[in-house]
């Protein structure tokens, strides 16, 4: 049947730009659960409004114009208190946002070879910050090291991986 | 190498992060990111890296040898305990994390990564459909009752999104309802606005736990699912520990419940507040704050003054209570239908009835309930289970397999028809679901189904050639998940004095269109048919060849003649469960 192939084409669609979804998202809102709410808000919006998109047409534009009007919902709703970004930011920074999250694959792969090539306890480290989400002031308890250590370790970590993720991609 | 706005900006946005950024921090955050395209760019790029990082968390956690944590381990704060419990207990302290993910998984990742965002998107989509189907019933029951959701100009995805529903209306007891506001069902989704009752009990469960009983006259305001404002009239609120937190405001006075049961009236500006089990904390416009205990009430006069006062817990309804009120109510509604049911047995425009009224559950045999008796029209039921109708006094029939069916014989030549029966839909797995169809399609012979669509399908067999043999009228979709396992009433006349098909949905007519002339078949005729199925389809090799319907009948009633709107719509009010 035709609409259960247009069906499975949009399914597709959607399960392959949840990456880059969440990637916008996040780059928006910094927050993790705040963003996998607005990731599955925009899903639930894109699967409403899936007639309106034709199998032509290029699907991740749709998908993150709208994506745009779900952070600018949660910003607003949320105010100033909880979202680090207005309106006005959001709209100041989608577009490089957008241009980013177009490479994010492969950056991803770029990430996964400096990682690799990390240490295993600075790899570790950015484990517990990012994977679990861990408060520095935690890391450095369980760490036996003062925050401000922890807190120059990860930035200069931070630091290192970008840098590295852009020689990684530069090479191709 | 970096100029200091960026160092700068490196260490603020770090400390946002981590949540210990205070105001001024943020402001000057902001600013930067304002101000400075390069912080922007940088700003874009960290961000960017920080939402890798945690794809790649969220699939490592999801591989197998890690399974202990979880899938959701990356963000349920429980999760982050475990792990850092056994953090804790390890000998080495500095080691154990870091064997959560070995070189080999991060390289690994792209699998689980996969397989953890299918199961995203399966669960989401899944998630979306109800949404989805729900909130377009909402919109149309909302258009229905002349309420449209404010405007949103600026943002109308959001509107959309969170017009889901917070609470569910669950029960309805002698419900007059205030003229301006929507009026519910048993099982409606309620959003965001106004429940007016003018008079009757209302009990609707807010989404996150709580249930609220509101005794009409009055008005609830539904803010958000944790939050509704009493504007007028008395209600209950029970609070399980899940919903604590659950909050009723009345004019300036704010109720957050501790895990509790207690009651809130609010009368000409008069607000009464009783705690009838657990606590209640009471927050008043100037601030001030005070614990209510169970077995303790406070009055607020118009003033502003609150005092202690006597508790009445009798003067609010409690669930138990209303249960009985429920069960009367349903026990009346039972009657009716039996008196309604007499009656129609003995319409002479009845061609065949199947009251299902009190039949044996090992009976196979769907006794014809047409008076005067005439046992050649009683049904053979086939596969399908004898389950409990609309009341638990009645009985219905549940089609669920392929094979299930009831089959009756229909003998005689007819020409308007009317097909009713009220029917529990639990989905609509086949193209075509049918509720009553002849066993080949010949010239006269009605075919009466649902299509997946949600569409009543109602066609006349014309004879001739493929394809071109017959006029489908279709009615607009009027069933979607958020009906399932509800009893409606569907009914469709076929008329040839006017030469038209009409559909009806509990009462209303649902669609009306005229047969053109040269597809038009003046005379009907049943003979072998099926309810809930198809048997001996013309064309076994047929891809549409499976039409058992997935749900229970428990009335079915066809006529030789089209039922006037307000027949219809009194068969649906006379069995209105």
């Amino acid at each position: 049947m035709k609409d259960t192939e247009q069906t499975e084409f949009f399914v597709q669609h959607l399960t392959e730009c949840q990456g880059r979804l969440f990637g916008y998202i996040y780059s928006m809102l910094g927050e993790h659960s705040r963003a996998m709410d607005v990731v599955q808000e925009t899903n639930l919006v894109l699967w409403r409004k899936k007639d309106e998109f034709r199998s032509g047409a290029p699907f991740m534009p749709w998908a993150l114009a709208i994506a745009r009007f779900q952070v600018l919902a949660h910003v607003r709703d949320q105010g100033r208190d909880k979202c680090l970004l207005d309106s006005e930011l959001v709209a100041a920074l989608s577009e490089e946002t957008e241009q980013q999250v177009d490479e994010l694959e492969t950056m991803r792969t770029a990430l996964r070879k400096c990682m690799s090539d990390l240490p295993r306890e600075k790899k570790g480290l950015l484990q517990l910050r990012y994977y679990h989400s861990m408060p520095i002031a935690e890391i450095a308890d369980s760490m036996g090291r003062n925050v401000n250590a922890v807190k120059v370790a990860l930035l200069r970590l931070r630091r290192g991986l970008a840098d590295c993720m852009h020689r990684r991609m530069l090479e191709g | 190498m970096a100029s200091p706005e960026i160092d700068e900006f490196e260490h603020l946005i770090f400390d946002w992060e981590d949540g210990t950024l205070d105001a001024t921090g943020i402001a000057r955050l902001r600013d930067l990111l304002r101000t400075s395209p390069s912080v922007r760019k940088l700003y874009v790029e960290r961000q960017m890296l920080g939402a890798m990082l945690k794809l790649e968390g969220d699939a490592g956690i999801a591989a197998p040898d890690v399974e202990h944590v979880g899938l959701k381990a990356a963000t349920s704060s429980s999760a982050e305990q475990d792990t850092r419990g056994q953090f804790d207990s390890a000998e080495d302290p500095a080691d154990l994390p870091f064997m959560l993910h070995s070189r080999e998984q991060i390289g690994e990742a792209t699998n689980p990564r996969y397989a953890s965002l299918l199961f995203v998107v399966a669960v989401s989509v899944l998630v979306c459909v109800v949404l989805t189907r729900w909130m377009l019933v909402e919109s149309r029951l909302q258009s229905a009752g002349q309420r449209v959701p404010a405007a949103n100009d600026v943002l109308p995805e959001k509107q959309e999104a969170t017009s889901a529903g917070i609470a569910v209306m669950t029960r309805l007891v002698d419900v007059e309802w205030q003229e301006s506001e929507r009026q519910f069902t048993v099982g409606d989704a309620v959003s965001v606005g106004v429940v007016g009752l003018e008079s009757g009990v209302a009990q609707i469960e807010f989404f996150c736990g709580a249930t609220v009983i509101l005794e009409g006259p009055a008005r609830l305001v539904l803010e958000s699912s944790t939050i509704a404002r009493l504007k007028s009239g008395r209600l209950r609120a029970q609070v399980p520990p899940a919903a604590r937190g659950f909050q009723i405001h009345a004019d300036e006075l704010r109720v957050v419940d501790l895990g509790t049961e207690f009651g809130v009236a609010v009368n000409d500006g008069e607000a009464d507040v009783q705690v009838f089990d657990g606590e209640v904390e009471l927050y008043q416009s100037n601030g001030e704050q005070r614990l209510v205990t169970a077995g303790n009430a406070i009055t607020r006069a118009v003033g502003g003054v609150v005092e202690a006062a006597q508790l009445t817990p009798d003067e609010y309804l409690g669930l138990e209570a209303l249960d009985e009120r429920v069960r009367n109510q349903k026990q009346g509604r039972y009657q009716r239908w039996l008196g309604h049911s007499m009656e129609l047995r003995k319409d002479p425009r009845v061609i065949t009835y199947y009251s299902m009224e009190q039949d044996r559950y090992w009976n196979r045999k769907l006794a014809s309930s047409v008076v005067p008796e005439n046992r050649d029209l009683d049904g053979a039921i086939v596969g399908a289970k004898r389950v409990v109708g609309r009341w638990p006094e009645k009985s219905g029939v549940e089609f669920k397999r392929p094979g299930d069916r009831v089959r009756v014989n229909i003998p005689g030549q007819f020409g308007s028809l009317t097909f009713a029966c009220w029917v529990k839909i639990d989905s609509l797995d086949r193209w075509y679901n049918s509720l009553f169809l002849t066993d080949s399609y010949q010239r006269g012979e009605p075919h009466w189904q649902i299509l997946d669509t949600g569409q009543l399908f109602f066609s006349v067999r014309l004879g001739g050639g493929p394809g071109k043999g017959h006029h489908k009228v279709l009615s607009p979709p009027f069933w979607d998940a958020s009906l399932s396992g509800r009893w409606l009433h569907l009914a469709t006349t076929y008329d040839v004095e006017t030469k038209t098909t009409t559909h009806f949905l509990n009462g209303e007519k649902l669609s009306e269109e005229r047969i053109p002339d040269q597809l038009f078949v003046q005379q009907t005729c049943i003979g072998k048919a099926t309810i809930g199925n198809w048997s001996s389809p013309t064309r076994p090799e047929a891809d549409f060849a499976i039409r058992n319907l997935n749900g229970s009948m428990d009335e079915f009633v066809l006529f030789r003649d089209a039922l006037k709107p307000d027949e219809i719509r009194a068969l649906f009010i006379q069995g209105s469960p």
